[in-house]
């Protein structure tokens, strides 16, 4: 047990939580933004799939990883304002709609995979992993003067560039939500819709501007998986970080700081599993470990919120009867 | 609107959505088609969708023609028997408005369920089947009763829930087989072998359909369908489930008990996806070897959606969803497409069948045209 603490405490684990909780940030953020408008993006999961899949294969055509970035936030972008599209004008369920775009973005990548680099040979899965270089991915950062402190140097530095930005974007997304027009009518269009639309606000726009955000983030979130978490883009790769995501978005109580927090006990979970199966556990033992945390964390956050409603209904009642 | 304009414009509706889906499917395939000239692309999307629309029940050959096949209508029968009990799954809980996700993982737990009950628990035979596909379904039913008593308890996204599960459950299967359950003598991970007194016979002698599976597996799911369409429309359980589907506060304010029903829906939805995936198991298998969710939960989905939540139409959609896949499949074979064609089609299909307000204007006419001869009749009345 002490070895195994000792396995916990170095700043390699550190780290591999922070790299891990990325592309879940990036996801939360998506879902954060369009939960503030009101609605719910389970479709995260599908986009990333799409976002990973044409940020892999545009930076392998065109062999600059940049054109790949901006290739996976186009696709994510474009997606998404499809599913608006079906969800706004079509009025598809909305969580109907993102179950489609997951159904696709499971065999329909493979299907693109395949078409596109003509690697059908065989029934074996089809992956851009043999395509990918180095070079293809986004690159790390190392950060002058951080990277030469001891311990956190180790941690905090050396990230890929995503990495930042997700942490970066957090900030942003926070500040947007709050501090800007756009947010606010954001919110205002997620809290009522009707009035918003009463002081002129097109509800319809600020619902495709949410939209267009979360594909944003996913366009991200997608690049991550394929260009700086693996080399590549494989079947699946996503893994339920999209759905993971929703649960963060809960956790974090729909805001951005609590957000981060939550996308981090994600990654430290999923950080923990790895390090059990490197310890000789099997790995199928650690795997559900972010799932299971996931459940717990929900119903823990449930708790929270009931007790707090409950509260404010007995201080409600309280102020009402002593004012008798 | 009359009853036969509603049934016209479902189907007319129901029609424009699948030819939608087939028409993008077309321009995949004329992507991804191979050929120097555009004419040769042209010919090998043709002999391509010739394969996947009239492959499955046709075989096509230069020397014989085409001529119908049975073992293929027979293995399209075969593969509606999980699909038409995930779809049912999806019915019963999404009718009472529970986005429960959870019928891909079900189906894996129940035939894992129910593979051990056929391994290890000997019984005498025809008994120990139905054992075992009830022990199938009891486990899942049990799962379920996580997300829908979190769900009234708590207040807990079932969606949310129902998806780490499917999860959740696929990693423990997958510890438990590779750690406790395999069969070490052989190459790949997967159990010993059923025992012969749990499996589901064939219906008809093999020969017969040259080769192809069909056991009595498919007239169970038949008859789980009208169970399933007389509990939701002649039971009470059904109509309050419906009930809290078409409105929550209604059905709360009338007095039902929603908190119990909701928990009610997702345990049966989960019986039905956990009895569909030990049917499955002991019917095709010999032994438990999945590795992977098998994705019957999302075909049922797509079947549930397309089938308007009603059981009965069930059947229906499983066919044309097993008949588009089986075309796939072949297409892959003989065409050189990949089979993952199918996830797009199904997802462009689900999307427009999920579209309420898809061909509004058409509705719209046909709603004012039957308003317009009503009035017309009750002015004729007045006169006479």
């Amino acid at each position: 047990m002490l070895n195994f603490l000792k396995i916990l405490a170095t700043p390699e684990f550190f780290y591999s939580i922070i790299r891990i909780s990325a592309p879940i940030l990036f996801a939360t953020l998506a879902a954060i933004v369009v939960e503030k408008a009101g609605f719910s993006n389970i479709g995260l999961e599908g986009l990333m799939m799409f976002s990973a899949l044409a940020g892999s294969l545009v930076s392998y055509y065109t062999k600059t990883w940049y054109f790949g970035l901006l290739a996976a936030l186009a696709t994510g972008v474009l997606m998404s304002l499809i599913m608006g599209f079906f969800a706004f004008k079509l009025k598809t369920d909305i969580i109907l709609v993102g179950v489609a775009v997951n159904m696709m973005g499971s065999g329909g990548t493979l299907f693109l995979c395949k078409v596109i680099t003509n690697l059908t040979q065989g029934k074996a899965m089809a992956s851009t992993t043999g395509l990918i270089t180095k070079s293809l991915c986004i690159p790390d950062i190392s950060i002058p003067l951080l990277h030469q402190i001891p311990f956190l140097g180790a941690v905090f530095s050396g990230h890929n560039l995503l990495t930042y930005l997700a942490f970066l974007f957090c900030l942003l997304t926070s500040v947007m939500l709050y501090k800007t027009p756009l947010g606010l009518n954001i919110r205002a269009v997620g809290e009522n819709p009707n009035a918003a639309s009463s002081v002129g606000v097109s509800v319809l726009r600020i619902k495709y501007t949410a939209m267009a955000f979360s594909g944003l983030m996913s366009g991200f979130g997608g690049a991550f998986m394929s260009m700086a978490y693996a080399q590549g883009w494989s079947l699946d790769m996503v893994s339920g970080r999209g759905f993971i995501a929703l649960a963060a978005q809960a956790m974090g109580g729909g805001e951005c700081l609590g957000g981060m927090l939550s996308a981090l006990v994600f990654g430290f979970a999923q950080a923990l599993g790895i390090k059990f199966s490197a310890i000789g556990l099997d790995s199928n033992l650690a795997s559900p470990i972010p799932y299971a945390v996931t459940i717990i964390g929900l119903v823990i956050f449930a708790i929270v919120r009931n007790n707090k409603i409950k509260r404010q209904h007995s201080a409600a009642a309280l102020a009402k009867s002593e004012a008798k | 609107m009359t009853k036969r304009r509603q049934l016209k414009f479902t189907m007319i509706r129901s029609l424009v959505a699948i030819c939608i889906a087939l028409l993008v499917a077309t321009l995949l395939i004329l992507i991804s088609a191979g050929g120097d000239t555009f004419q040769e692309k042209l010919q090998a999307t043709g002999e391509a969708l010739k394969q996947m629309l009239v492959g499955p029940l046709f075989r096509m050959s230069q020397k014989k023609g085409t001529s119908f096949e049975a073992k293929r209508l027979a293995d399209i029968l075969a593969a509606m028997i999980p699909t038409i009990f995930t779809g049912l799954s999806v019915c019963v809980m999404f009718s009472a408005n529970q986005f429960n996700l959870g019928a891909e993982g079900g189906i894996m737990l129940g035939a894992f369920a129910s593979a051990m009950t056929a391994i290890y628990l000997p019984m005498p035979a025809g008994v120990h089947a139905v054992v075992a596909v009830l022990v199938g379904g009891a486990a899942v039913a049990l799962i379920m009763l996580l997300p829908a008593l979190l769900k009234t308890k708590l207040n807990v996204s079932e969606m949310v829930c129902s998806l780490m599960l499917n999860y959740i459950i696929m990693y423990v299967i997958k510890f438990l087989m590779n750690t406790y359950l395999a069969d070490k003598s052989r190459g790949q991970i997967m159990s010993y072998a059923f025992q012969e007194t749990a499996n589901i016979p064939p219906i008809v002698n093999n020969t017969v359909f040259s080769g192809a599976k069909l056991t009595w597996g498919f007239v169970i799911a038949i008859l789980a369908v009208i169970l399933c369409g007389l509990f939701m429309y002649r039971s009470r359980w059904g109509y309050t489930i419906r009930m809290i589907g078409i409105n929550q506060d209604f059905a709360k304010y009338s007095g039902m008990k929603v908190g119990a029903v909701i928990v009610l829906a997702q345990v049966v939805g989960g019986f039905l996806a956990g009895a569909g995936g030990g049917i499955e198991m002991l019917g095709r298998y010999t032994s438990f070897s999945w590795s992977a969710l098998p994705g019957y939960g999302w075909t049922g989905l797509t079947i549930a959606i397309l089938a308007g939540n009603n059981p009965y139409m069930v059947p229906f959609a499983a066919f044309f969803m097993a008949y588009l896949s089986k075309g796939c499949d072949l297409m892959a074979t003989y065409a050189k497409v990949p089979a993952q064609l199918i996830d797009i089609i199904q997802g462009v299909i689900f999307l427009f069948f999920a579209a309420e307000q898809f061909l509004s204007k058409y509705r719209q006419k046909l709603v004012v045209k039957s308003a317009k001869e009503e009035i017309a009749r009750a002015n004729l009345q007045k006169e006479g």
